[in-house]
């Protein structure tokens, strides 16, 4: 099948093929799908944008379960992180070494968290990875910097910055150790009824 | 993780002998006698692990459910520990002699050297045979993990913990762990990779271990992924080393093997020929093996390689398990992970996926976890089950059920809607805008279920017996609702009282029990759904409601990630950025007070706003009132069959206007929090189209119902086709003509306004206008959800195209999710509980009209309900009907003290919550002071710190060196953040860093 695969123009022959192997592709992703809050339809559309990022790397059979990743230049392009300004940021605390590769369960891990069923704490417990650049488990006064800066992207002045820091250091900071940990965040989550319906990508 | 691991070793102060060959060696030498020497490679060479390995009946006899059975024994870690039992007891069902014989060849050599010591020696080894056996056999029968209380796999022991031992002296540890886990491989990296052994740190060690039979031991756990770092492969790469220098031994040995993969093991350790060529072979060996492994530096690969098979065999799936992401098998068990199963296990099966899918954890590490859950859970509930035929025909008819249910939720799910234009949407509004086309999808999925349900209960069986309709159809109707509509069966009107029966001998189908029970029933399901999903709404939203902050921290957490769209993007940061300095300035000028003018002038800019919004919205019900009684008789002069439109025309212009006319007071108003200001215009609004449809139901009931000769209820269903159909067409006329006007005008005259944001209170509100109607007209024209359900259809898309091309984004924040729960609230509140009331006073009060509708013949609605009780009498099989009927339905002394629990209910609840309040509080302030606990502790850390280095130096570098061993750690936790998912527990373990 491989090699049928390989002889031919992947668009047309690719989705004849994909339909043959879906049934036992589909049965293969069932499994995710108690891993996931997605159901099996879903896994498979998020498998085939997955194949689509990269036609020629990731294999239409994923049968045998090949070793395969998806380089982050390819995942950052995808129309819905492209101008995610926490794009790099995603694909890093996402993907399995920290590089922003992702195989496919990093994928559907990435999609599964930012779906909209998944649970606040879950989401917050992933936004504070998001939001901690220097991975230190700590969202410091450096981290809500970059933070601010991406998300305005450098309109601010230093001193606003700092100050802005501070304020929000003032805010969400419960035990007063100058830095936000991921309980001083989930507490500060759950004052933000938002939080739940903007932490969420739709595919 | 491997490399990180392995370089942690070679960095490692603690390991001498990991930073080169020669002081390795040096150690043999120094070690208490040759004879360690010996005994090590016999670990190695323990025939087990390769046979356990390569042999196929060596399994085969592992995953007996007999073996199982002895393992599970609690004995068994004793026995493990003593060699001698576990060579007798173990190989015994393996019925493999050759076992027993390797058993106890290494054994001898051992205890004619120096007894204690190498059973010491050798204990780790001897488990770690049986462990080798078990391992792979582990994975075939989860008897065996449930006995050692520790499923785990030997990749468990990678465990993030690591790190946290290593701090400490890892050896006694290390030790430990052949033991614990995956006890085969352990038992070679322990000889292999340490050399040192023999030394005394590991005999003080054994009797821990002996002294604990479970491996539940958190710290064992933790310094077993010491080991790891090179477990396997060095005993895969040794095979080849060896196997040419060793095959004479081989042959001398007695021992049959089926496989020789690593026969070097076996012919060392196990024959007494081995020990005298030990000290030649075996430091050289150890040498070697030592430089394998530090010269790979990722040394997962041939790890994998050989740990892979017996993975792969055992399970499927297995890739996940050779590869080198082992530590997700290392946090399942660790403590926590143990305990994680633990409560799983307990746990419905619905629970539990829900439980596992909200870990954060990668996907990989979650299908472990439930695969070992559900092998557990599989394992317990067979004993039980196994007996049970009634309990594991009932978890059968679950497991369908679940499956049913799963089928068809998915099936739900894949008529999900406008997925695409509404990610769009998202994508260039972001989430508040989204809310509202969220809203409108919601309603028409209400109204979907609302049509298929009176389509199937009521039109269809009239359809069945439809008269033919001498109506002239002339087009105007649609926009009338009156002539032709009259006669079909869009409204009540039109409806038989008969029986409905087709052959004499079919079942009949009584209209009037259909029409009045399935108007009830789907009033009650929209008033469950309801009520469920603003239960929802309010519980994810106002979790925590009287802790609001200014939030700016929420302001830069909570960035909208639905939000894709390029220029969107640059629009949401500049606003973000303007709306971050507001606040900013906001914060800094909070303690300027206003002036006593200045606050009077505030006040009475609000006084006279409601003033004069209130008398607008009471001049409007008025002007609708009086419009309304003389309509009959405007109708009557006018026999123009449009005059019928005036009434719904002057309504929607008042929907129209005033709204627009109420945004307006904002220029005087100036309210300080763009939130109240959405609040008082909100309340103004609903305020007004409330009051007006009021007004309109007054005069349906008091003047339509009483004074007219005609079929009264079909007419009252025309006048709300006409105000619905009339509210649509003004909607659609604001929408394509008006936000067009307001954007040319925006964009080309005045140009200081800009373009236009979305008002999404206004248009929400009209929704629930047009709702509203429908479920008032729902009894008066069941077609009536059908109609809203086109129209809502048709406001979907015009509404995007005009807000594609007309609207920009919303500036500012908008709380979305707490203004949809208000929303359904106001959906809920004053409009269907007002419909709830119109009806109810149209079913018990009102008169039905005499000569037409399935009702006609009656004094009241209900009477209907009465009559079939009474005939339900006569039927004895039905009496439980009538009991119900007579003691909970139409009991009052049910409803009175149905109403006085449910009031105590609510008022213990309210006490329950406003005790949790205060308990909420001083967890806050918990919070606070142990934050301050802390930092006076670490504070003093430091200082204790400083003062020990004065006084000590030694310790001093005795610590550094721990923290130097943190470093690498550190800087490779930077290379990999896999290891960042576990950095938590890290921290916990290790607050020092």
């Amino acid at each position: 099948m491989s090699l049928l695969y390989h002889m031919t123009s992947p668009s047309v022959l690719s989705r004849i093929l994909a339909r043959s192997i879906s049934l036992r592709q589909s049965a293969l992703f069932s499994k995710n799908k108690d891993c996931t809050f997605f159901t099996r339809k879903e896994i498979m559309r998020l498998f085939y944008r997955y194949q689509d990022l990269a036609p020629q790397l990731v294999p239409l059979d994923y049968t045998s379960c090949p070793d395969v990743k998806v380089p982050y230049e390819l995942i950052g392009s995808m129309p819905e992180l492209k101008d995610n300004p926490f794009r790099q940021r995603i694909a890093q605390v996402f993907s399995e070494d920290g590089d922003g590769h992702m195989t496919l369960d990093n994928f559907l891990d990435m999609f599964s968290v930012m779906s909209e069923m998944a649970p606040r704490d879950l989401k917050a417990y992933y936004a504070f990875k998001i939001y901690d650049f220097n991975n230190d488990d700590y969202i410091c006064a450096w981290d809500l910097e970059q933070t601010v800066t991406k998300l305005t992207r450098g309109e601010l002045s230093t001193e606003e910055v700092s100050l802005i820091c501070e304020k929000v250091l003032d805010e969400a900071d419960g035990d007063h150790d100058g830095r936000l940990s991921l309980e001083d965040f989930q507490n500060m989550i759950l004052r933000a009824p938002d939080f739940l319906s903007t932490f969420h990508i739709r595919i | 993780m491997f490399a990180y691991r392995n370089s942690a070793y070679e960095e490692d102060p603690d390991y001498p002998d990991y930073s080169g060959s020669q002081n390795h060696t040096q150690r043999y030498l120094k070690s208490p006698g040759p004879l360690n020497n010996s005994d090590e490679p016999s670990t190695r060479s323990n025939p087990y692990p390769a046979e356990s390995r390569t042999s196929p009946d060596y399994l085969g006899s592992l995953a007996e459910p007999d073996y199982p059975g002895c393992q599970s024994n609690p004995d068994y870690p004793g026995t493990t520990s003593h060699p001698y039992s576990a060579g007798t007891d173990y190989p015994k069902p393996l019925a493999e002699p050759e076992y027993i014989g390797s058993r106890r060849n290494p054994y001898q050599p051992g205890s004619s050297g120096e007894p204690d010591y190498s059973q010491f020696q050798q204990n780790p080894d001897f488990p770690g045979s049986k462990g080798s056996g078990n391992y792979t056999g582990s994975r075939i029968n989860p008897d065996y993990l449930d006995s050692l209380g520790e499923p785990d796999y030997p990749g468990a022991q990678e465990n993030l913990n690591s790190s946290g031992p290593r701090a400490s002296s890892n050896h006694p540890g290390s030790r430990r762990n052949p033991e614990h886990a995956s006890p085969r491989v352990k038992a070679y990296t322990d000889s292999l990779g340490e050399p040192d052994y023999p030394g005394a740190e590991s005999q003080s060690n054994h009797p821990h271990f002996f002294g604990e039979p479970d491996y539940l031991g958190a710290e064992d756990h933790r310094n077993s992924p010491n080991f790891w770092g090179e477990p396997d492969y060095p005993g895969a790469e040794n095979g080849h080393d060896y196997g040419s220098s060793e095959d004479p031994e081989m042959a001398r040995q007695m021992l049959s093997r089926t496989s020789s993969v690593q026969p070097s093991f076996h012919h060392e350790g196990v024959g007494p020929l081995g020990i005298l060529g030990r000290e030649d072979v075996d430091y050289p060996e150890s040498i070697e093996m030592k430089s394998v492994g530090m010269a790979n530096p990722y040394p997962g690969a041939p790890g994998n390689g050989y740990v892979n098979p017996a993975y792969v065999g055992d399970e499927g799936p297995g890739p996940a398990y050779g590869d080198p992401p082992l530590s997700g098998h290392d946090w399942l068990s660790s403590p926590q992970g143990q305990k994680l199963i633990e409560s799983l296990i307990t746990m419905t099966s619905r629970d539990r996926i829900k439980a596992i899918r909200n870990q954060p954890r990668t996907m990989e590490e979650k299908r472990n976890l439930r695969k070992m859950v559900d092998k557990e859970k599989s394992k317990k509930s067979r004993r039980i089950l196994e007996l049970n035929c009634c309990a594991q025909c009932l978890n059968s008819i679950s497991l369908a059920y679940r499956r049913f249910k799963n089928n068809l939720s998915e099936l739900l799910n894949s008529i999900s809607l406008w997925q695409k234009t509404l990610k769009v949407i998202g994508g260039k509004f972001g989430t508040s805008v989204l809310s509202y086309f969220n809203f409108l999808r919601w309603l028409l999925k209400f109204n979907i279920f609302s049509f298929i349900v009176t389509f199937s209960f009521i039109i269809i069986p009239q359809l069945t017996v439809m008269e033919k309709n001498h109506l002239q159809f002339t087009g105007l109707e649609f926009l009338t609702g009156a002539g032709y509509f009259t006669n079909t069966v869009m409204y009540y009107g039109f409806y038989t009282n008969s029986t409905i029966q087709h052959d004499n001998s079919g079942a009949s189908y009584n209209m009037q029990l259909a029409y009045i029970f399935t108007i009830g029933g789907c009033l009650v399901v929209c008033f469950f759904s309801l009520l469920f999903s603003m239960a929802r709404y309010f519980r994810n939203n106002f979790i925590n409601p009287h802790i609001y902050s200014r939030g700016i921290a929420k302001l830069i957490f909570c960035w909208d990630f639905t939000v894709t769209h390029e220029s969107a993007v640059k629009l949401k940061q500049k606003n973000l950025s303007t709306e971050i300095r507001e606040n900013l300035s906001e914060i800094l000028q909070e303690n300027v007070k206003l002036t006593f003018n200045q606050q009077f002038i505030r006040f009475s800019a609000h006084v006279a706003a409601w003033v004069v919004s209130s008398g607008v919205a009471i001049t409007c019900c008025a002007a609708v009132y009086y419009l309304a009684e003389n309509n009959l008789q405007f109708l009557a002069n006018h026999s123009n069959p449009g005059a019928v439109l005036l009434l719904p025309f002057v309504v929607s212009c008042i929907n129209l206007v005033v709204p627009r006319f109420y945004s307006m007071f904002r220029l005087v108003e100036r309210y300080e929090m763009p939130r109240h200001e959405v609040y008082t215009l909100l309340i103004r609004n609903i305020f007004l189209k409330i009051s007006i449809i009021g007004i309109l139901c007054y005069y349906w009931l008091n003047t339509v119902a009483l004074n007219s000769e005609e079929c009264w209820e079909t007419l009252i269903g025309q006048e709300i086709y006409r105000l619905l159909l009339m509210d649509f067409v003004f909607s659609l006329a604001d929408s394509l003509l008006g936000e067009f006007l307001r954007r040319i005008i925006g964009m080309r005259l005045i140009t200081s306004l800009g373009l236009q944001e979305f008002d999404i209170a206004r248009n929400v509100l009209e929704l629930i206008y047009a709702q509203t109607l429908v479920w008032i007209g729902t009894f008066f024209c069941p077609l009536l959800p059908f109609i809203q359900m086109i129209t809502l259809f048709i406001m979907f898309y015009v509404k995007n195209i005009s807000l594609m091309m007309n609207f920009q984004p919303p500036s500012k924040a908008w709380r979305a999710s707490q203004m949809m729960t208000f929303f359904i609230f106001l959906l809920f509140f004053p409009s269907f509980t007002g419909v709830l009331c119109t009806l109810a006073i149209t079913i018990w009060r009102l008169k039905p009209s005499a000569d037409c509708g399935p009702f006609r013949g009656l004094s009241f609605f209900i009477e209907s309900i009465y009559r079939w009780i009474n005939t339900l009498n006569q039927t004895p099989s039905y009496l439980w009907v009538v009991w119900i009927y007579q003691n909970l339905i139409g009991s009052v002394h049910f409803f009175f003290i149905l109403t006085l629990i449910v009031l105590i209910i609510t008022y213990l609840y309210w006490q329950i919550t406003e005790g949790r309040k205060i308990m909420i509080r001083l967890l806050h302030e918990q919070i606070i002071n142990e934050g301050k606990d802390k930092m006076f502790l670490i504070d003093k850390l430091i200082k204790l710190q400083g003062m020990e280095k004065r006084a000590n130096p030694t310790l001093f570098t005795l610590e550094r060196r721990d923290l130097e061993q943190w470093g690498p750690q550190r800087v490779r936790q930077h290379d990999a953040p896999r290891d960042l998912r576990f950095r938590q527990s890290f921290q916990e373990d290790n607050p020092k860093a």
